[in-house]
């Protein structure tokens, strides 16, 4: 491989979406030509670096709300099928906005645009500010997450209470914790729930639950969202390992492992399906 | 913190006293009140509503305008929801991205936004890239508002690939499907994005000095 053609698949090594053999020629050029290899680390260094400082604009709570109000009235238009007319919604019968905000007209409901328009001009000028310290301090959550799964897998570490019964762990947990995590198995949905184990992440007490998808783990770790706490989610790849992590109203979750992003994604939508039925 | 707001913004406030706590605690207020609903608006909401931020990112991304960009998101849940029943793939926060970047597009047509390609003068920017070291690039790269107007300067395939890569962690196969793109063009358009937000950064850090 020649300096040229190793530039060319640069960003595809850097992602990790190369094929293993076109990998290791890029491997091989980088330890013979350090112009290259310097090259690489140079731009590696700006792609993480940029990539983790970009401003990531959360959703505002209202447009939550006015997605969740217009979807209501659209249900309500199409032919309920297995609801009794009496459980419709109220609201949809209330309100008559435009159905279409880009190609109707626009939105009548004044009072809560501004509110809106306001919120967002808030936000707007939060945001540069809160993403910096925030972006170090994840970075450095980051780090310790992935560490404390890695060794997780080490020397069989992955459980202090091995057991896919979730009546089995959640006590266990509950007994060392300060709070009383949610524990479900997903053994129906592919990711069987194969311990717990207490772990120590940003300074705290934290519980670890412990997944399977063939043959890799999942560690989900959880611990108590600070009062004020907003429910996002986030995606996060780094060294190889993919991390999602959301807050809802109770906990703060963190996904880590190295399956692909769409089995992260999904395990995370069946273990708030399941811990939504608890 | 104290919330500063421009005096420009401010005007925004006339017609409207209260605070945005208030008239937020309301609207609260008013959708408890409301539970019962059809199973499959539920079934939707569960599988939809975890990826609202990242519709309200991409959108924002592409946009540049907060107002525009959540009306897109609300355009392109409807449409989601509309299109719900013949969704049954796994992935769902490929496939609502696909529907919010779909929806940005033909609101960026509709606006007429001249920078859908890149086929805009490339050069314009490159004076003073020379000069700048990576390494001085390097002390700038957590100045979010720096990268922020570096950003806004790109063309929207640009700030969509970097968006979809760098801030959802998406796989070239499924930045391929949002953006209706060959799998093979993910990773160059990917190279040339991130190297004219170099670029730009740079420009940006050689004119500042």
């Amino acid at each position: 491989m020649n300096c040229e053609e190793a530039t060319n698949l640069m960003d595809g090594y850097l992602d990790g979406e190369l094929d293993p053999i076109t990998s290791q020629t890029i491997e091989q050029h980088l330890r013979e030509c350090p112009k290259c290899d310097q090259a690489y680390k140079i731009h590696g260094s700006l792609i993480r670096s940029i990539g983790n400082a970009t401003p990531y604009y959360k959703a505002p709570a209202e447009l939550r709300e006015r997605i969740q109000s217009s979807l209501r009235e659209e249900a309500a238009e199409q032919p309920v099928r297995n609801v009794a007319p009496d459980a419709r919604p109220v609201i949809a019968e209330k309100r008559r906005e435009p159905r279409s905000i880009i190609f109707g007209t626009s939105w009548n409901w004044l009072a809560l645009a501004a509110s809106i328009v306001l919120v967002a001009i808030i936000a707007w000028n939060l945001v540069p500010r809160l993403q910096q310290p925030g972006a170090n301090a994840e970075q450095f959550l980051a780090t310790q997450l992935i560490a404390s799964h890695v060794r997780s897998l080490m020397a069989n570490h992955l459980a202090d209470v091995a057991s896919s019964d979730q009546h089995t762990v959640k006590p266990w947990l509950d007994a060392r914790l300060d709070f009383a995590p949610p524990v479900v198995d997903l053994a129906n949905a592919g990711f069987p729930l194969i311990g717990g184990r207490l772990d120590y992440l940003d300074q705290r007490a934290v519980a670890a639950l412990i997944y399977q998808r063939r043959k890799h783990f999942i560690n989900l770790f959880v611990w108590q969202v600070e009062p004020d706490a907003i429910k996002m989610t986030k995606a996060i790849s780094r060294q190889g390992y993919q991390l999602l992590h959301w807050v809802d109203s109770d906990f703060n979750y963190w996904a880590v492992s190295d399956v692909n992003t769409n089995d992260l994604q999904t395990f995370k939508q069946q273990f708030e399906l399941q811990t939504s039925r608890h | 913190m104290a919330l500063l707001l421009k005096a420009e913004d401010a005007s925004e406030t006339e017609e409207f006293e209260s605070t945005p706590k208030i008239v937020k605690f309301v609207v609260v207020k008013k959708r408890e009140e409301d539970h019962a609903q059809p199973a499959e608006l539920t079934s939707f909401e569960e599988a939809m509503l975890p990826h609202l931020d990242a519709a309200h990112n991409l959108a924002r991304w592409l946009l540049r305008n907060e107002q525009d960009a959540q009306d897109v998101v609300q355009e392109a849940y409807l449409r989601a929801f509309k299109s719900f029943a013949g969704f049954h793939g796994s992935n769902g926060r490929a496939w609502l991205l696909t529907i919010v970047r779909n929806t940005s597009y033909t609101l960026l047509k509709k606006n007429r936004a001249v920078d859908l390609t890149t086929t805009f003068d490339e050069e314009i920017h490159a004076a003073g890239y020379e000069s700048v070291s990576p390494a001085t690039i390097l002390e700038h790269s957590e100045n979010a508002e720096l990268i922020r107007e570096a950003m806004d300067e790109l063309p929207a395939e640009f700030r969509e690939i970097l968006t979809l890569r760098h801030q959802e962690g998406l796989s070239y196969k499924e930045i391929a499907d949002i953006a209706e793109i060959p799998p093979g063009t993910v990773m160059s358009r990917l190279a040339r994005a991130r190297g004219k937000l170099r670029e730009y950064l740079a420009a940006r850090i050689g004119k500042d000095k």
